[in-house]
């Protein structure tokens, strides 16, 4: 059933759309929202794997009768390879990643539902509307369809950030913007270089003229278009020197919608990293450019972790630091570098949810967000507790969860390809984010309870608990049994080599 | 000939833009070079998109850049 | 003379160039904000330049042409289609920025970036 593909980006978007016209009823917003989101995760799995051309234009070498008519320049060249219209391409990597991503999607609408009695429209229209924007990168075959809703995901990012109640959204979020403002149209300016180059915005058909040698690969104009979108890519995804502010927009947003968001990153990551590595893996600069961001990006982010007393932005320097092992996988570039490089991606989305849903509680109850204001908390629920102690482990590396299998298979890929000092500094790395990790679990969960503090008497939202149960037990199913996802994980990296 | 000067008119209007101190002129400014700018469209042989750049360009734009000024002040303080 | 390709080339880079200058050294948000539409605008017009073609005409196909003729004169018709959407999309994003810059004025009492924006935390 090929023509699933393209409802998954249409669905959340005309939900997005009534929700914003249904903004004041309150019960039809609920309703609607938490049967749209409950159905999305199945469409990935009823879909069947293949492509889908917009509006029927299909390549005219698939098209016998209409190639006989044209002139032989045409129909004998490459130009009868290339895709004419938008496409998108559904395969193993898109079924997995979309339905995790819609999984966790659910769970935080449902969060979302539980702490809050009146759910404005306007807000589930955000996050309907950033998942739709980052399916549609991931599906899209076309660098400038990707442009375009990687517009709308930043959009809808700072309208996730400013539906929060944190004091200091609007300076975060027009920060954002005001560099979203410059790395867009620098990113496009990249993809008109490309354009100038080949006359196709389609990435397969990039790739192919890349490879048959159609244009010249030396060309500055070449390298200059890698610089563009590069740095656009650098923006999206915050590695350096865009970490501080992609965590500041993490701490600013409610914790829901910060699981969401970092969703969201990881998705835009990938998909424009995959990009990126298919078009530009001739290039020998790529894969220093690519370990030497992620190296710093995980360094600086760490660095600024440790300082940090406030848990919500510890949090999000520690989700922006994990973001470094992707793109070590992908700097590496070995087949079992890149199967690892995603399947971290996908525990990263499963991981950083379970923190800022935790952590979320504890904003929740208390209203604080400083770790050295809080103490104690393990006797008001030591379920979650455990719950988040176990997303520490998962995030840090300890069998048998899943972060410890897709860690594992990244020091094994970089010990293959002879680089075991970016071994060393990853297993350093994960024991520092531990130990940071540690040190808020401690001072918030086990630390005697200082006298001033006052738990509100109100009771945990049941969908919080039920969302972060749901994850754990995906973090430990995935821990057991790995091969669930990177078997397909591999099996696309192996038609991307 | 003619597409020359609209270029140099639309960079020096964007120029004179960015160094006015009243915010409205500055506006003005860039709703002409927004003009300009889709005046060159035409002469670049898409017309399709130079009616779009002069409807956004010319008069949606400023639009709201003076709703904007008209909310805030409309001095630009230097120090 | 240069030709008219070149030359708008060349006027995109510099409105790219003044609009980067803008977003960076100007204080105030208004004019920031001004200078990131001029960014958007030069990269537009990057693109409608890559389509042009010296003595060339209007991608329309009109009766009476041939195939070859108009395949042989037409400008390359894609980056037309790709720039409508991203017009609409810079002034989109300029819309919500200034929107975000009046709250910000209602709440410092200023319009420049180094006391709105100066407070790191």
């Amino acid at each position: 059933m090929n023509d699933l593909i393209p409802l998954m980006v249409i669905v959340p978007i005309i939900v997005a759309i009534l929700l914003n016209l249904f903004s004041k009823q309150n019960t039809t917003v609920k309703i609607l929202s938490f049967l749209v989101a409950i159905v999305l995760p199945i469409i990935p799995i009823l879909s069947n794997y293949g492509l889908h051309y917009f509006g029927g234009h299909a390549p005219l070498i698939d098209n016998g009768n209409l190639l006989n008519s044209l002139p032989s320049y045409i129909s004998d060249g490459a130009l009868s390879t290339f895709h004419i219209g938008i496409t998108y391409s559904f395969e193993s990597l898109q079924r997995i990643l979309l339905f995790f991503l819609f999984v966790v999607g659910f769970l935080c609408i449902l969060t979302t539902l539980g702490e809050r009695k009146r759910i404005p429209g306007s807000y589930m229209f955000l996050m309907f509307m950033g998942l739709a924007a980052v399916t549609a990168m991931l599906l899209s075959d076309d660098i400038f369809h990707m442009y375009i809703f990687f517009e709308i995901a930043i959009v809808a990012q700072v309208g996730i950030v400013l539906a929060s109640t944190d004091d200091l959204k609007y300076e975060v979020a027009m920060k954002y913007l005001l560099l979203g403002s410059v790395g867009g149209p620098i990113l496009l300016i990249g993809i008109g270089f490309l354009l100038g180059l080949v006359g196709s915005v389609n990435i397969t058909d990039i790739v192919y003229a890349v490879k048959n040698g159609l244009i010249n690969t030396s060309s500055p104009v070449f390298l200059f278009s890698f610089g563009l979108i590069f740095f656009g890519w650098l923006y999206s995804v915050g590695l350096p020197p865009f970490h501080t502010i992609k965590s500041s927009i993490y701490s600013k947003a409610v914790p829901s919608g910060s699981a969401l968001l970092q969703a969201l990153s990881v998705v835009i990551f990938i998909s424009l990293g995959i990009t990126i590595f298919r078009i530009y893996s001739s290039l020998p600069l790529l894969e220093v450019f690519l370990i030497f961001f992620s190296l710093s990006g995980m360094i600086l982010s760490l660095t600024m972790a440790i300082m940090e007393n406030d848990f919500k932005r510890m949090i999000g320097f520690l989700a922006v630091g994990e973001l470094g092992y992707i793109g070590l996988g992908f700097g590496i570039g070995t087949k079992l570098s890149l199967t690892a490089a995603l399947f971290q991606g996908l525990n990263e989305i499963i991981i950083t949810a379970i923190l800022f849903i935790g952590f979320g509680v504890i904003l929740y109850l208390t209203k604080i967000s400083d770790i050295t204001k809080l103490g104690g908390l393990i006797e008001n629920n030591p379920k979650i507790a455990i719950i988040v102690l176990l997303g520490g482990f998962a995030m840090a590396g300890v069998p048998p969860l899943n972060g410890f299998q897709s860690k594992l298979m990244l020091i094994q890929s970089a010990l293959n390809d002879n680089l075991p000092e970016l071994a060393i500094i990853m297993i350093l790395i994960s024991i520092i984010t531990f130990m940071t990790f540690m040190k808020a679990f401690h001072s918030i969960y086990l630390k005697p309870k200082p006298k001033n503090l006052i738990v509100e008497d109100v009771r945990v939202p049941r969908s919080s608990i039920f969302a972060m149960a749901v994850l754990i037990v995906i973090c430990i199913v995935l821990g057991i049994m790995p091969t669930l996802v990177t078997n397909g994980f591999s099996g696309f990296v192996g038609g991307l080599i | 000939m003619i597409e020359y000067i609209v270029m140099i008119v639309g960079i020096l209007g964007s120029i004179l833009a960015l160094v006015q101190r009243d915010l409205l002129k500055a506006t003005i400014l860039t709703g002409i070079s927004g003009g300009c700018i889709a005046f060159l469209f035409q002469i670049l042989l898409a017309p399709d998109v130079a009616l779009t750049q002069a409807i956004v360009g010319a008069a949606i734009v400023p639009v709201f850049l003076a709703i904007a000024i008209y909310k805030t002040q409309r001095v630009d303080k230097d120090d | 003379m240069i030709d008219t390709q070149l030359a708008a080339l060349l006027s995109s880079g510099s409105f790219i160039i003044i609009g980067l200058y803008a977003a960076i050294f100007i204080d105030n948000i208004i004019k920031k904000i001004i200078g990131l539409s001029f960014i958007e605008e030069g990269a537009n017009m990057f693109l409608i330049t890559l389509a042009y073609r010296p003595d060339g005409i209007v991608p329309i196909f009109l009766p009476g042409m041939t195939p070859e003729w108009f395949a042989s004169k037409s400008a390359y018709p894609l980056p037309h289609a790709l720039v409508l959407t991203s017009i609409v999309i810079g002034a989109s994003t300029l819309a919500i920025m200034l929107a975000i810059a009046m709250v910000l004025y209602n709440k410092h009492g200023s319009l420049s970036a180094s006391v709105i924006l100066g407070d790191k935390k």
